[in-house]
């Protein structure tokens, strides 16, 4: 990959990818194989980009594709695996950002499954129910009955917690 | 908790430029661990395989003293390597640019078409496979010397292609066996390496199309 390509049309939006990958990850080493990856993907599909969509669109898509079906290394053995939610007791309070509430939301967005963790995050990152169900593939008229769900599901999860 | 989802992820990421981005090491050179980009090198690796694979059984079966096995192997391998190359090249069309179900629908469709393309082949491979071994073992001194042992146990006066009738029985029953079998073993094969990814594929797939609904 071309050190222009990642600085200029990459770097700028390592944001979404950061935001996106940590929702998928439980441990540094797997979060930066996975940003490591969404870039690759970038670089390798940027000749499919038919801008009829913004650029930060298809880089939400890729990452989530890529974090949908990324092939995790197991440290004992040799096997690998798809990300799965975690059972409630085997996830940390993660210190990947700076704010607590951050890393507490992380923390209870990582027991959804990887659908709604998908919608989840594209929600919090304001996009409307139309653009989140053409990232997604699914029902504009779902979109908000899921995300309501979703949300009081997280309520539960971070209130037990408190 | 006083203040909501909405609010916590606004003021967590009110400057992005805060975040700490990892470093982009030798991306180029990167073993991908795509699901999709796995199975293309495992194609690709398939492909290598079955070629060296070849050679060398026509060399072993050779020094042998068996060319002839050696070659129909070959000549057994060689629609594998046509079928895995094929394959591959529709992978081509697997866009991660798409919407994630339609990506995932496109990659499932792409694995099951595969799979049945394979399967399909592996009917016929493994019953001629058997087959070819079976009959190079009859034809040998040793296979020779069992059969007409074979015969003073168990005499009999109809001979189908110089062969006593259960034997000819014998093999055609096997190479059924191992035809209908064929399919099985592949897919028993396909589980234990990939069972758990496609059954995380098929959860995706039927939770998304749970939204479109």
């Amino acid at each position: 990959m071309g050190s222009d390509f990642y600085q200029l049309s990459i770097l700028p939006f390592a944001g979404i990818i950061i935001k996106i990958c940590r929702a998928y990850t439980n441990s540094q080493e797997d979060f930066e194989d996975y940003y490591q990856e969404v870039c690759l993907q970038i670089w390798r599909s940027k000749d499919n980009f038919n801008q009829e969509s913004e650029w930060s669109t298809w880089i939400y898509r890729i990452s989530l594709n890529v974090c949908l079906t990324y092939l995790k290394r197991r440290k004992s053995g040799d096997k690998e695996i798809i990300s799965d939610p975690l059972p409630e007791e085997a996830i940390d309070d993660s210190k990947a950002f700076a704010s607590d509430e951050i890393n507490e939301l992380y923390s209870a967005i990582k027991h959804l499954s990887e659908t709604d963790r998908a919608v989840i995050l594209l929600y919090l990152e304001e996009k409307t129910y139309e653009e989140i169900a053409d990232i997604i593939g699914s029902n504009t008229n779902n979109i908000g009955v899921r995300i309501k769900r979703i949300k009081d599901r997280l309520h539960k999860i971070i209130n037990r917690k408190d | 908790m006083t203040k909501s989802i909405e609010e916590i992820w606004k003021d967590g990421f009110v400057n992005e430029a805060h975040l700490t981005v990892p470093k982009v090491n030798d991306l180029y050179n990167r073993q991908s661990q795509n699901v999709v980009d796995k199975l293309k090198n495992m194609f690709d690796i398939n492909i290598k395989s079955i070629l060296i694979g070849s050679v060398i059984t026509l060399i072993l079966m050779s020094l042998v003293g068996a060319p002839y096995l050696g070659l129909y192997i070959c000549c057994l391998l060689v629609p594998l390597i046509i079928i895995a190359k094929k394959e591959l090249k529709k992978t081509v069309n697997l866009s991660k640019g798409q919407s994630s179900y339609d990506y995932l629908m496109s990659f499932n469709n792409w694995l099951k078409s595969s799979i049945q393309v394979y399967s399909s082949y592996y009917k016929i491979f493994y019953p001629m496979l058997f087959l070819g071994m079976a009959v190079r073992g009859i034809m040998s001194n040793m296979g020779g010397e069992l059969i007409a042992e074979l015969v003073e146990i168990i005499p009999t006066g109809i001979i189908i292609l110089g062969q006593p009738y259960y034997i000819i029985a014998a093999l055609a029953l096997l190479t059924l066996i191992a035809a209908k079998y064929g399919d099985a073993i592949y897919r028993m094969d396909l589980d234990i390496v990939y069972g758990r990814q496609f059954k995380k594929l098929d959860e995706l797939i039927t939770d998304m199309e749970e939204l479109r609904k």
